[in-house]
């Protein structure tokens, strides 16, 4: 059943989860929209496209102590971050929560990281449908869709002078706020979308590992980290120890198969040097290890690294361009 | 768009690669947008039809030379890349000989981010004083005469006025929002070491933290870094996601070297830059 | 049982480091937690992650028998600050263990065989265990011989062993080093062409490799002019390796985690990879 909340109920309703929650949500820094844990409900941003970087963080943030080791008398003692308090993301578009249910399965997997498995478990989605798209958005060729309601546990959709809304899970049963009356009207249809020929390209990825295509697209590539860290599914890290002052601390940071050192062993061995190398494992990783691990495509078509990558590697073109390669290979 | 100009363009590089002068020719073609542009690396005559020149074409090309070294390659250059040719033969990173270098005359660049195009010039062209490249072998359309501001650095001595707290402040904030994504580094043409100081390990300059101190780290020794180096092509500032004011840092550095050694990074391959009086066999040492 | 995340490691001691070579020293460590020590079931060719506190984590191969449980045993060679730190330990220093990770060396498939074990340099690490098993079980197996070869004599790894390795039954060892010195009677010859001089039989036999990439790559060469199948070939991969656990999604080679798929692949498993190491 539907139920009906005017955009006045949808901010007392967060004003009353802020009391008892850290309320994550879409907010306005300089020219950027991104999601941060917000003070007071004025901040909150209903009409945005998708936000700078996606709520990922929440889970799997840019940084994060795992421990810090305590010594005393010369004994140590490891202690673990903890989870403090319960959450709410509200605002996630269904792309963004189909990123963070893509990410628990590398994460939950056994044994499963526990400050992710307590983050996740203690932290209700409310999304909000798409009633827009953007030029790069191709959510529905990933296993998606802009009224998508699978990942989140409310789904909001903006209807004629308020919101409709859709408790999803039992999550978000028991988050609903009270005294919501039943929407009987029509659910907006959502946009359109153009497709992108992920399925052909998927079956294909293995015979198009050694092709020359690879060194032609990164030729250009500058292997930054952009497209990695504005990704919703992308979730390489890196742990080392930080020491200052006598606090030791093991951290966990965010890193991405494109930056140069990435494969690099102590040792000096490295299994990928060359830029096509590189550039291909992001690929590859999203299009086919990631699938033949855990039967999903490693993108859910939020077109954040199209929109952001500095010299225009289009994953959409690159899996059109890999499709071209797959036909011409068929064909003759 | 300028059709005559990027029809010297591609006759001059299809040429190229039909006489075989050079493996390959770095240039800029329609981005996916349809709006904006993107590097082209044309490998054969018949991709040079892709070749294109226009107001988006914001990329500074000198930067690929360095993942070219040893082959023959031409490359299209702005007045304001051509600097980083300089930069690059003065540094011993790259040989005259290897370098065929297509200048245009530039009208100056518009801001952009993919699927959109203001009608704004960047503001290094506003105040850019150079109208074709200080160094090319072939130069299409010719010299543009255009009217350019001068540059003030009105905006960097109004913050060389603030506070030191008020601008540690300032930084702190903008730093915090820093991913360290390196794009700002990985774009920039003076950034070439192999192993850069922000992930060497042994000693540890910088740790793997995205947090503000380890943030301002990392762009204080960037900038400085590139002190006396840095050509004013902007690269990195238009690349930052997350939209950090880089040209601030670096154009008072610039005007701090401009104005204690009345220098200007690339302008004349033969000046060293003040702080890089060292020889090629010492850039050699430094990067082992 | 076990710490509840599974990036909190172990708490253990330092109980001896013994200088084996001039840049690796053998860490004999002990599980701090009587329980945990207890259910800390390896097998040879697992690796665990070491924590020097303050600097981080790095892979080791567990070099002791897997009935050793008081004192797990690691060979360090000193190449990074993890690597540095953990040296600079004294006994008694505590330090952290995660583990153990990976596959194993498949000894049970080769009841039966001749083993021929080549390790060149700190290769010989993960196949000191093997070698100790195989003598442990000797009746298992036919003949064993070990070629190990470094670059001088000192850099020899488990030189202490050689003489029980020596004198156990059916089982030769021959020392190779590229650059000899005024003690050293043995071989000077590279380890790809000690396998070409010895020329051991691929009838019946398993050739175990580990080593320097570019001694890996001529010695797999030999082995097969020799006539060994890739089935009877077998090595370790080395990858960067962060999580141990397929989460940080940064050691694979092609589809393959080399933290859980590997580290040990035969020649046969690894000509099916994508992308070749
Ligand atoms: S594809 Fe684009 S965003 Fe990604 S590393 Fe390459 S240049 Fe950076
Ligand atoms: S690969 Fe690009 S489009 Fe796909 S989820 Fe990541 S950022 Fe979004
Ligand atoms: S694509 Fe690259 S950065 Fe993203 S998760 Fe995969 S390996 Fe990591
Ligand atoms: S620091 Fe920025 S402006 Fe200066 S040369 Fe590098 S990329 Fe260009
Ligand atoms: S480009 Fe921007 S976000 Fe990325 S490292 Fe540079 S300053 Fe930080
Ligand atoms: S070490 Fe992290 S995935 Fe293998």
């Amino acid at each position: 059943m539907n139920l009906f909340a005017s955009k006045d109920d949808v901010i007392r309703w967060l004003g009353e989860l802020l009391k008892e929650h850290v309320v994550i949500a879409p907010v306005r820094v300089q020219e950027q929209t991104t999601f941060q844990p917000i003070s007071q409900v004025e901040d909150v941003v209903f009409d945005f496209n998708n936000t700078a970087l996606s709520p990922k963080g929440w889970f799997l943030p840019p940084t994060e102590t795992l421990f810090s080791v305590q010594r005393d008398d010369g004994k140590v003692e490891l202690v673990p971050t903890k989870v403090e308090r319960d959450a709410v993301i509200f605002g996630l578009h269904p792309c963004d929560a189909r990123g963070i249910a893509l990410m628990d399965s590398p994460f939950l997997q056994e044994p499963s990281d526990a400050l992710y498995r307590e983050r996740r478990s203690r932290t209700a989605l409310i999304g909000l449908a798409c009633r827009q798209a953007q030029p790069e958005c191709f959510c529905t060729s990933m296993g998606s869709a802009p009224d998508d309601p699978s990942n989140v546990d409310i789904l909001l959709t903006e209807g004629e002078d308020g919101y409709i809304v859709q408790a999803v899970t039992e999550k978000g049963k028991a988050l609903l706020p009270k005294g919501l009356a039943e929407y009987k009207g029509k659910v907006p249809a959502p946009p359109k979308l153009e497709a992108v020929p992920t399925k052909e390209v998927v079956s294909a990825m293995r015979e198009l590992f050694n092709d020359p295509y690879w060194e032609q697209v990164a030729d250009r590539c500058l292997h930054c980290n952009i497209c990695a860290y504005v990704c919703p599914t992308c979730y390489c890290f890196d742990m080392r120890d930080y020491a200052d002052k006598g606090k030791v601390e093991r951290v966990r940071s965010w890193e991405s198969c494109q930056s140069p050192g990435f494969s690099l062993t102590a040792g000096g061995y490295d299994p990928r040097t060359t830029k096509g190398e590189r550039l291909r494992q992001r690929f590859c990783h999203k299009l086919l290890y990631f699938p033949e691990q855990f039967q999903d495509v490693a993108c859910v078509g939020c077109g954040r690294c199209v929109r952001d990558c500095p010299v225009n590697i289009d994953i959409r073109e690159v899996i059109s361009n890999l499709k071209q390669v797959t036909e011409a290979k068929s064909g003759s | 768009m300028d059709k005559e100009l990027i029809q010297q363009i591609r006759d001059k590089a299809r040429n190229l690669l039909k006489e075989g002068t050079v493996e390959g020719v770095i240039g800029y073609e329609r981005a996916s947008d349809d709006l904006t542009s993107r590097p082209l690396f044309a490998y054969s005559p018949s991709d040079t039809e892709r070749l294109i020149f226009d107001e988006t074409c914001a990329h500074n090309l000198v930067k690929y030379l360095l993942d070219k070294k040893g082959k023959k390659i031409a490359v299209v250059v702005k007045p304001c890349d051509s600097r980083a040719i300089n930069l690059l033969l003065n540094e011993g990173q790259i040989e005259r000989d290897n370098v065929f270098i297509i200048g245009v005359g530039c009208p100056g660049m518009v801001e952009t981010n993919w699927n959109h195009k203001s009608e704004t010039l960047q503001a290094k062209c506003r105040t850019c004083q150079l109208f074709k490249p200080v160094v090319y072998d072939f130069l299409a359309g010719g010299e543009i005469e255009r009217q350019a501001e001068e540059e003030t650095y009105s905006d960097i001595t109004e913050e060389e006025a603030k506070s030191v707290a008020t601008r540690r402040e300032f930084w702190l904030e903008q730093f915090g929002r820093c991913i360290r994504c390196y794009a700002c580094r990985q774009v920039c043409p003076g950034c070439y070491c192999p192993v850069c100081f922000a992930e060497r390990l042994d000693p540890l300059w910088v740790g793997i933290r995205i947090a503000p101190e380890e943030n301002d780290m990392w762009q204080t020794i960037r900038s400085f870094h590139l002190a006396g180096r840095c050509i004013g092509c902007n690269e990195c500032e238009r690349v930052c996601p997350v939209d950090i004011p880089l040209s601030l840092l670096n154009r008072k550095l610039e005007k701090d070297v401009k104005e204690l050694f009345a220098f200007q990074a690339g302008l004349d391959p033969e000046e060293a830059p003040p702080f890089a009086t060292f020889k090629k066999e010492e850039v050699m040492e430094f990067e082992k | 049982m076990g710490p509840e995340s599974p990036f909190t490691p172990y708490l253990a001691t330092l109980k001896t480091a013994t200088q084996l070579t001039p840049d690796i020293k053998l860490l004999s460590v002990e599980l701090e937690d009587p329980d945990i020590k207890a259910g800390f079931d390896y097998k040879p060719g697992q690796f665990a992650l070491l924590s020097a506190f303050g600097e981080g984590e790095a892979p080791f191969g567990i070099v002791s028998l897997p009935l050793q449980k008081d004192g797990l045993e690691f060979a360090v060679r000193r190449i990074g600050t993890v690597t540095r730190a953990l040296q600079e330990l004294e006994p008694g220093d505590t330090l952290g263990v995660r583990g153990p990770f990976g596959n194993y060396f498949p000894l049970e498939d080769y009841v039966g065989k001749n083993m021929i074990v080549i390790g060149g340099g700190i290769g010989m690490a993960p196949l000191r265990p093997v070698i100790n098993s195989i003598l442990e079980q000797r009746d298992d197996y036919k003949e064993l011989l070990i070629i190990n070869g470094a670059r001088t004599p000192q850099d020899l790894v488990f030189q202490p062993e050689f003489p029980t390795w020596m004198e156990a039954p059916g089982t030769k060892l021959e020392l190779t080093v590229d650059r000899g010195d005024e003690e050293w009677k043995g071989r000077v010859a590279l380890v790809p062409d000690v396998v070409k001089e010895l020329a051991p039989s691929p009838g019946n036999a398993i050739a175990i490799v580990c080593g320097p990439p570019i001694m890996i790559r001529f010695t797999l060469a030999r082995l097969r002019d020799l006539g060994y199948k890739d089935n009877q070939i077998v090595t370790t991969l080395e990858a960067k390796m962060k999580c141990g656990l397929g989460k940080c999604a940064r050691c694979n080679i092609g589809e393959k985690y080399v933290c859980q798929d590997g580290p040990v692949f035969n020649l046969e498993q690894i000509s099916q990879f994508l992308e070749q190491p």
